[in-house]
């Protein structure tokens, strides 16, 4: 096991590697020059020459791209082009509240989504089971800043319970976490039901029912852990989503974490921030895939690592 | 072995979900104002509103602008200017101190002076000062500022919140003002101002404090000015009316007829230097031909723009630059009228209409995308048809910042503020055609050689009747000759809670607080 989970971790280097250099060539291919950006509509050729040697932009690329990779070895990402700031010091300050938004949507997600998952295929072609999945539909194709907007105009205009916008307590957490769960939420409702609905025709569960365990049993113990799966796989893709930064729910909250910050480092061809929140993003979902294959393992003893 | 930590993990997420630092909101003193966008450099090295709002707080210039676009001494106490218009003599006030405790004097004026129009710092507004030539201490409270020619909008350039004062030793312990964007000092600035920093979280919130030796005397009256960073229009405006914040700045005009329901809060409107245009390729054939620019001109319905694209919330162009300019005047418009516009393309050559492509950028500016349609369908009309090709702001800059030779730009949509309050800095750097792009600011390539005359001899003239004379023909000619198709003057539309007072929108997109008050 451990043996193959640094096998695991040591491809993650190559995978990172090659991010880096598609990440590093392509914002500098699509057009946009940050010196132009920064020196403004009034600024002279001369100006904007010198903010690019300042920049080191006159740099031939393969230069470029080989201090960026000594740096990182040294655990430097870089200053931001366009206000100075360290990369690594900005990532550091958006990330833990980009984690803390996108941990507690993924919990509301769960919250909602596993138990309406079951509720539906228990009840099959219901009323209860067209409730949720109409539900489900209306969670998916909900766009996210109209979800957020009105979130804020029930709950902290009209209402007054909940802060519009800000990110400093739990109360502030409360309705970005769930306009962003609510789309997981949905998804991972129809995922379980259908990996249930899928577990239930199981002759074992079968076998189960007619031994005569009980039925809230039969869904939790032989049912819902071999349905669980499926689930978790999504879950894991949706969480790694989540921790790219949702900068729909960041913009509408003001809650500035990393999906603004890599939506404005694009428009304002910010190559340093662009380039660490890239490999940030793609680190986090190299390791989300190891937690999620590691998980198969703890809910299916079958499945073992060697 | 994962098996039994799955729960402690789940534990540890949600209780690092559940504890978080509490932030006290909102005391007695605090002012909110919600903006679309954070500062980027409290320096020399700053460029655009967000950081000039702040910056005015802090370090203070030696002369204001006022809002109804009299220039007044601040810093200064007088100042005189030589017969020939070469030599500005200032007076400064005595006794004020920055807020690290050294003293404001003549000898700190000149070394930010001189810090600022030091080409080796690539200072992006260094222009501003480029004609200065030295800059003397005469006494402790007196400099002398000299120039290489007589260059009259220098004393509106001392206005510009780009140059405030700044504390040579603060400088200096913070390690530097650096280019490109003023880095370190530019964290941590130090001035005379009413307001000094007291902390800034990027991306998030930027709060100033109340400075109680302040100088002046407006004594300071908030104990703490608090911006931030709500991207979002629609939740900026609902966070207002949520009492979450008092200001909300650049307040979409669709929400305003709701705001103005809202019996807890102001809207205000106030008119900004920020011209909007569509400039034609002026070197280009077919607009190298006038009776062209003005059928285009005579085309489009600007008041129907401005009453329904933009609620309102702007005026239609009847000079190059915005009224609280100073040299600005009405000069003339072209009104809405397609026979007109027909017949002027006839005798152009065009009988069957023309086609064209316009280039315009999206979000940069007020409903700018609506307003390029808009002028698309009404183009329509005179038989002019029009292709709107879109572009995200940065690639935009890049495509009309082309050499004349290089471009195949044929109209596009951009607007110019004139930041400095003076006609100068709205008419020369856009239409004296030593400014034509890439080098200079004019991406239209106009040359007028009347116009080149007028606004050269306009830099010398100290005279402000004269001054502003010269400026008004010169703004005739470019009316006429119409290198661009005139839009508008946009106007800022601000919210504010009811008990906010003395708060100041300025025509220059600033948001100023120092005289502000929140009522109980």
């Amino acid at each position: 096991m451990s043996r193959y989970l640094l096998k695991r971790l040591l491809l993650a280097v190559p995978v990172l590697l090659g991010v880096s250099i598609v990440v590093f060539t392509m914002i500098r291919l699509i057009p946009g020059d940050p010196a132009l950006l920064m020196a403004g509509q009034a600024a002279t050729e001369e100006v904007v020459r010198q903010i690019r040697q300042s920049l080191g932009l006159d740099r031939p690329i393969v230069v470029q791209y080989a201090y960026f990779i000594r740096n990182i070895a040294r655990g430097d990402l870089g200053r931001s082009l366009f206000n100075g700031a360290a990369v690594t010091e900005e990532l550091g300050q958006r990330f833990p509240r980009t984690a803390r938004l996108a941990l507690a949507a993924i919990l509301v997600a769960l919250l909602i989504g596993v138990p309406a998952g079951i509720l539906s295929a228990t009840r099959h072609l219901s009323w209860v089971d067209t409730f949720f999945m109409v539900l489900a539909l209306a969670g998916v194709s909900m766009p996210v800043f109209w979800l957020g907007l009105n979130l804020i105009l029930i709950f902290a205009v009209r209402l007054q319970w909940l802060p519009a916008i800000g990110h400093e307590t739990w109360k502030h957490l409360i309705l970005p976490a769930f306009t962003l769960g609510a789309a997981s939420a949905a998804i991972i409702a129809r995922m379980t039901r259908s990996a249930m609905l899928e577990v239930l025709r199981h002759d074992y569960v079968r076998t189960a029912r007619a031994k005569g365990v009980a039925e809230s049993s039969v869904i939790s113990r032989h049912a819902l852990r071999n349905a669980l799966i499926p689930v978790v796989t999504v879950v894991g893709l949706q969480l790694g989503t989540l921790l790219s930064g949702a900068v729909l729910t960041e913009s509408v909250f003001a809650w500035p974490g990393v999906g603004r910050l890599l939506v404005d480092a694009v428009l304002a061809r910010d190559y340093p921030v662009i380039q660490g929140a890239v490999l940030l993003i793609a680190t986090m979902f190299v390791l989300l895939n190891v937690v999620v294959d590691m998980a198969y393992a703890v809910l299916d003893p079958r499945i073992r690592y060697e | 072995m994962l098996k039994r930590l799955f729960p402690v993990l789940l534990a540890v997420t949600v209780a690092a979900i559940l504890v978080l630092p509490s932030f006290a909101q909102q005391t007695g003193g605090t002012l909110i104002i919600g903006r679309g966008a954070d500062s980027v450099t409290l320096s020399y090295y700053a460029t655009a509103a967000p950081d000039s709002e702040v910056l005015a707080h802090i370090a203070e210039t030696l002369f204001r602008l006022t809002p109804d676009g009299k220039i007044v001494p601040h810093l200064a106490e007088s100042h005189s200017l030589s017969a020939d218009g070469r030599t500005m003599t200032i007076k400064l006030r005595r006794g004020i101190r920055f807020t690290d405790g050294t003293p404001f004097d003549a000898t700190a004026v000149k070394w930010n002076l001189d810090f600022f129009r030091n080409p080796a710092n690539r200072i992006q507004f260094q222009f501003l000062v480029s004609e200065v030539t030295s800059v003397d201490v005469v006494d402790s409270n007196t400099v002398r500022i000299s120039s290489g020619r007589a260059f009259v909008p220098l004393l509106a350039h001392l206005t510009h919140d780009f140059i405030g004062m700044h504390s040579p030793a603060a400088v200096e312990r913070a390690g530097g003002m650096q280019a490109p964007v003023g880095m370190p000092y530019g964290r941590a600035p130090v001035g005379t101002g009413p307001y000094v920093l007291k902390e800034w979280v990027r991306g998030d919130r930027l709060v100033l404090e109340r400075n109680p030796n302040y100088w002046g005397p407006n004594k300071p009256a908030l104990d703490q000015i608090v911006w931030r960073v709500i991207p979002d229009d629609g939740a900026r405006v609902l966070a207002l009316e949520s009492g979450q914040i008092q200001v909300a700045v650049r307040v979409p005009p669709r929400d305003t007829s709701r705001l103005v329901l809202n019996r807890d809060i102001r809207v205000d409107r106030t008119s900004s230097l920020r011209t909007i245009y569509m400039a034609f390729n002026n070197q280009r054939r077919p607009f190298t031909d006038a009776r062209v620019r003005q059928a285009f001109n005579y085309a489009v319905n600007k008041r129907a723009i401005v009453q329904t694209i933009l609620g309102g919330a702007a005026r239609v162009s009847d000079a190059p630059i915005a009224p609280g300019i100073v040299g600005y005047a009405p000069v003339m418009t072209y009104a809405y009228d397609i026979n007109k516009a027909k017949q002027l393309l006839t005798e152009a050559g065009f009988p069957q209409g023309l086609n064209v492509t316009i280039h315009h950028p999206s979000g940069r500016y007020v409903q700018d995308a609506a307003v390029a349609a808009a002028v698309q369908a009404q183009l329509r009309d005179a038989g002019i048809n029009a292709r709107l090709v879109t572009m995200e702001w940065a690639t935009y800059l890049q495509v009309t910042n082309r050499p004349v030779e290089q471009t195949d730009i044929e109209m596009f949509m951009l607007g110019w503020g004139t930041v400095t309050g003076d006609a100068d800095y709205g008419l020369y750097s856009l239409f004296h055609s030593s400014q034509w792009a890439p080098g200079g600011s004019s991406r239209f390539f106009y040359k007028n050689t009347q116009v080149d005359g007028l606004l050269d001899q306009a830099r010398a003239i100290t005279d402000p009747a004269r001054r502003a004379a010269t400026y008004k023909q010169a703004m005739g000619i470019i009316m006429q000759d119409a290198p661009w198709l005139f839009l508008h003057s946009e106007s800022q539309i601000t919210a504010l809670r009811r008990d906010v007072q003395g708060l100041i929108v300025h025509p220059t997109e600033r948001v100023l607080a120092y005289n502000a008050r929140v009522g109980r």
